[in-house]
């Protein structure tokens, strides 16, 4: 992020400045946020994630003008990529698929496991992964906004156009699936 | 927290890399709505909602340049696309008024000539043979091959344009990607035009650009 007077803008007023037209502020606004946004897009869109990313950061830089001063960035950033990378699983036809795998280095704070001990675990994560692969399309997408991106509640409403309650409530449900299809009831 | 929540949150995921979407950016400067003196009649916004299908891209994409409507793409590899007519898809024929409707003002240059629409995108075609489109909102892909680039002119003063000399894929909405040379692209307003002229060279495509523009007193 650039600097002025040694102190790195923030959000806020990168928003300021690319609301009036400095497309270098808006840069540094989606270098902030394009890892989570990927991310996202790739839950939703699988393989096609790149190419939702990139249109929605330029729809997003289309419609700054629109944008309230003042509210979250991220968010709304979220919905706008997470809306395009809907649009275009509904053009593939395709389901959502997570197609992650674990990584090998595990669950963070592991402590230097034994190879016994690592092997047992990345097979519970892949169980895991597996279940929450299973899980329709709403309850794995709201899991894994919340527990996989760690996005806030308002976050996963914006990403996936729903009410903040409607998050909660889904997320209580998936969650009791997920259980019963992990075994950890 | 309960175990499955916690064990779910400190799962680390083999993500695939971030792409550096930030870093390809080079946007052009997003122009605030100016009343025109020379177009009046320029003051609607057209809401155009045209659901855009845009091929995969495949290959690295190089970098994203954005001007008005138009989003051009530079990839290593152009997709797959065909040769195909200036005439064709061009959508169906439309009247002055509605072509203006989707515009938020009239078609330029004025005059009587055949225009068609095609989700939002107002064709017509000019001796040359040249193709005219202009369109609102909607977006315009192309896709350019890595050693070809897009060469920023200047269509009349405080009129940013590129122009797009060598061979590149184009997306219209509703269409099969085509193949495509020697375009200029401009926005003026909220208004983006796109000249595709294989017969006019750079600088007198942008000579009728400037005509064309200069009709809007007109």
């Amino acid at each position: 992020m650039r600097a002025v007077e040694g102190r790195p803008l923030d959000e806020r007023e990168l928003v300021l400045r690319a609301r009036r037209g400095d497309g270098s502020a808006f840069a540094d606004l989606v270098r902030m946020h394009q890892q989570t946004a990927y991310r996202l897009a790739y839950l939703i869109a699988g393989t096609d994630a790149e190419d939702a990313l990139q249109e929605g950061v330029l729809k997003a830089w289309r419609a700054l003008g629109r944008f309230r001063p003042g509210a979250a960035f991220r968010p709304w950033l979220l919905r706008i990529v997470a809306n395009e990378a809907r649009n275009r699983r509904r053009a593939a036809g395709r389901r959502a698929a997570l197609e992650l795998r674990a990584a090998r280095a595990g669950v963070s704070g592991d402590a230097a496991p034994s190879p016994e001990t690592d092997a047992v675990a990345a097979a519970e994560r892949a169980r895991l992964l597996d279940a929450l692969e299973a899980l329709p399309d709403e309850a794995r997408l709201v899991l894994a906004c919340r527990y996989l991106l760690d996005l806030s509640e308002a976050e996963t409403a914006a990403a996936l156009g729903v009410r903040r309650g409607t998050v909660k409530s889904r997320t209580s449900r998936a969650l009791d699936r997920l259980r019963e299809a992990y075994g950890d009831a | 927290m309960p175990e499955l929540e916690r064990t779910l949150r400190a799962l680390e995921l083999a993500w695939p890399e971030t792409p550096d979407v930030a870093g390809r950016l080079e946007l052009a400067p997003r122009r605030r709505r100016r009343r025109l003196a020379l177009a009046a009649a320029a003051c609607a916004a057209a809401a155009v909602a045209a659901a855009f299908a845009v091929p995969q891209s495949r290959s690295a994409i190089l970098r994203v340049l954005h001007l008005g409507g138009v989003s051009v793409v530079r990839v290593g590899t152009l997709p797959a696309a065909e040769e195909r007519p200036l005439a064709s898809g061009l959508g169906t024929p439309v009247g002055a008024a509605e072509a203006a409707r989707f515009l938020g003002r009239p078609f330029l240059p004025p005059g009587r000539r055949r225009l068609y629409l095609n989700d939002g995108f107002v064709s017509t075609l000019l001796p040359g043979p040249v193709l005219l489109t202009e369109f609102g909102e909607p977006y315009l892909l192309k896709k350019i091959a890595g050693a070809t680039g897009a060469e920023p002119v200047e269509v009349a003063p405080g009129v940013p344009g590129l122009w797009l000399g060598a061979r590149h894929v184009v997306v219209f909405p509703g269409a099969p990607p085509r193949l495509a040379g020697d375009v200029l692209v401009w926005a003026d307003g909220h208004v983006t035009y796109r000249l595709e002229a294989p017969s006019l060279g750079r600088d007198e495509a942008v000579r009728l650009a400037r005509r064309i523009l200069g009709t809007a007193a007109g």
